[in-house]
Order: C-alpha cells, then sequence, then structure tokens
C-alpha cells in the first residue's frame, strides 16, 4: 500500500475502533446487564494498560546513568507521588517536568 | 475541566511532533488527532507507522491500548442512561481519559443526568478543540522547540497522573506491578507486542487478585 492510504486506514478504522469501544456499555446498558466477570475484570483496563504503556517511555537507558539513579525513574516517581495526593494533571506536571530537569543537570546526563 | 485542558498542551504538541517525525503529512496528522482523538493511540499509531509495522498490528494495538475506554464507557453508561441516544452518540466521541477521570466523581455526586451530560459535553467539546491546536501547533513548529526540555516526557506524566490515584487497593496495584514487570521483561518483542501481552496479563493478574481476595474476606 501507499503510504498515504496505509495512514488513513490506520486512522478511520483505530478511530472506528476507539469510538465503538467508547459507545459500547453507553448504548448497551439497559438491554442487557454485565456478566459479572466482565465488570470484575474492566475494572482492572486502566492500570494494567496504562502502566504497559508509560513504564517502556521512563524506563530507557540513559547513557552515563545507572538504571536506578536514571533522571526519567525518579522524577517519575515524584510525579506518582503527586499524582497520588492531588490527582492533578496539571500539579504532576508541574512537579514533574522540573524534577526531571533538576535531576538531569544533577546527574549530568541527557535523555 | 479547564485544568484537564491546559495540562493536556504539551500532550497534544508531543503528538503533532510524533507526527511529523514519522513524515505523516499535515492533512493526515489533523485527520489522526479529530477521528482518533485518544493520545495514547496515536503516540502508538505514529511509532508503529514510522517503524514499517504491518496495518493489522497498528489497529491491534491500539484496539487492546483502548480497551480502557470499554471501563470508561461501562462506568458512564448509569448517568447518560436517561439521555437520548443522538446525546449518547455525540457524548460518546468525547470519551477520554481526561474527561473520564474529571467528570466521574461530578456525575456521582449529582442526581441531575442533563446538567451532568451538558458539563461533560462543554469540556470534552473543549478537550477536543484544545487537542487540535496542540496537536497542529506541534506539527508545525515542532523542530523549534529545544530537545533539551525533554517535551516527550509530558506524555508518560500525563498517564501517571491518571494511574497513580488509581493505585489504592490490593488488586490494582497487582494489576499494574504485574502489566509493568511484564512489559519491561519483554521489551525484546517485536512492534510493541509486549505492551498487548503485559496489559492482558496484568488485566487477568488483577482479576484473580480481587477474587483470591473476595474468598479471603468470605472465611
Amino acid at each position: 500500500m501507499e503510504g498515504a492510504l496505509i495512514v488513513w486506514t490506520v486512522i478511520l478504522v483505530v478511530g472506528a475502533l476507539n469510538y465503538l469501544s467508547r459507545l459500547s456499555f453507553i448504548a448497551a446498558f439497559g438491554r442487557r446487564s454485565m456478566p459479572a466477570w466482565l465488570a470484575r475484570s474492566l475494572k482492572f483496563v486502566p492500570a494494567a494498560m496504562l502502566t504497559a504503556l508509560i513504564l517502556p517511555m521512563i524506563v530507557t537507558p540513559v547513557p552515563g546513568a545507572t538504571a536506578w539513579a536514571n533522571p526519567k525513574v525518579l522524577a517519575a516517581i515524584a510525579a506518582a507521588v503527586v499524582a497520588f495526593h492531588t490527582r492533578s494533571t496539571l500539579q504532576t506536571l508541574a512537579v514533574g517536568m522540573p524534577a526531571l530537569w533538576l535531576l538531569q543537570w544533577i546527574f549530568g546526563v541527557h535523555g | 475541566m479547564l485544568p484537564a485542558c491546559l495540562g493536556l498542551i504539551p500532550f497534544g504538541v508531543v503528538c503533532g511532533v510524533g507526527a511529523a517525525a514519522a513524515g505523516i503529512d499535515f492533512v493526515g496528522a489533523l485527520g489522526m488527532s479529530a477521528i482518533v482523538f485518544s493520545g495514547a493511540a496515536q503516540i502508538l499509531a505514529v511509532q508503529l507507522l514510522a517503524d514499517g509495522a504491518p496495518v493489522a498490528v497498528i489497529v491491534l494495538t491500539c484496539f487492546v491500548a483502548g480497551l480502557r475506554f470499554l471501563m470508561y464507557s461501562a462506568a458512564m453508561a448509569p448517568y447518560f442512561r436517561p439521555l437520548p441516544a443522538r446525546w449518547q452518540n455525540g457524548l460518546a466521541f468525547v470519551l477520554t481519559d481526561q474527561a473520564f477521570a474529571a467528570s466521574v466523581r461530578r456525575f456521582s455526586a449529582t442526581h441531575d443526568s442533563r446538567a451532568g451530560a451538558l458539563h461533560f459535553l462543554g469540556g470534552g467539546s473543549a478537550l477536543w478543540v484544545m487537542w487540535q491546536l496542540t496537536n497542529a501547533l506541534g506539527f508545525l513548529a515542532g523542530n523549534v522547540i529545544p530537545a533539551s526540555w525533554s517535551l516527550e516526557f509530558a506524555v508518560p506524566l500525563c498517564f501517571v497522573a491518571l494511574v497513580a490515584p488509581v493505585l489504592r487497593d490490593v488488586p490494582t496495584i497487582v494489576a499494574a506491578v504485574t502489566a509493568g514487570g511484564f512489559v519491561l521483561a519483554l521489551a525484546a518483542l517485536p512492534m510493541k507486542l509486549n505492551l498487548i501481552v503485559a496489559g492482558l496479563i496484568g488485566i487477568v493478574a488483577g482479576t484473580l487478585a480481587d477474587l483470591a481476595r473476595e474468598r479471603w474476606k468470605a472465611r
């Protein structure tokens, strides 16, 4: 397939599937109730999927840094503590980004 | 939802930068942010497109990463139930991580579903407009942002802001830790397949931990 065709195929199919996922229970609720096992499993989808999504963005090897003196890992831990207490994206960013800059400066590494 | 809009500015910019870096044209990048309207799916799709992954793999990965929308949909369904179907169809389109996080507690506090829905629709639409503007900005102006800002770190931070607050009970922590362990352990898998595998294993682990806890309590 040609480049633009591939891109638009992805956009339309992923967009449609995303929309159907968002609509699923909003449209189906009332006609039939959800099986108990499904309701139980769904509770854990955001925690599992989002953790699997973000960890590879945080735990990346940095030249000149060891696994535990990794600025991104340490800044993310600080941000997680703030997020846990405030539930606020803005405050999480307001702590996490400066924490990363500070740690990169302290360790003298970037990335 | 204003704080959610502001918090998404760096995320949207990073998505736009990513689309430009992957060689997608401006119309394609706008189409993606307008139609897909999910930062996680956009980032995954753009990276996999740049890697030359097959369309089927890209679609599957974005779908599995988007399974969390099923949970949001199920959680919001009771509140949207009294509304006409046309409203429900529109509300579903703006059901994002941030709109869900900002609204779910507001809805449980109010009994006026129409007022709640209006707030959700207004906030969700504002998020959509902000998302288009920031994606376009990132696409057009991404190359003037200094690399030393590490702006891409705003993406995991936006998700940390969503995940950390829900880690308040043992089964949810088990789900997150298991998924996290597997995604790193399986990092060698091609085409980000570790994300799908680790996410699904994490969901199963959380479910089993929840069942075990229930048995334990019932004893």
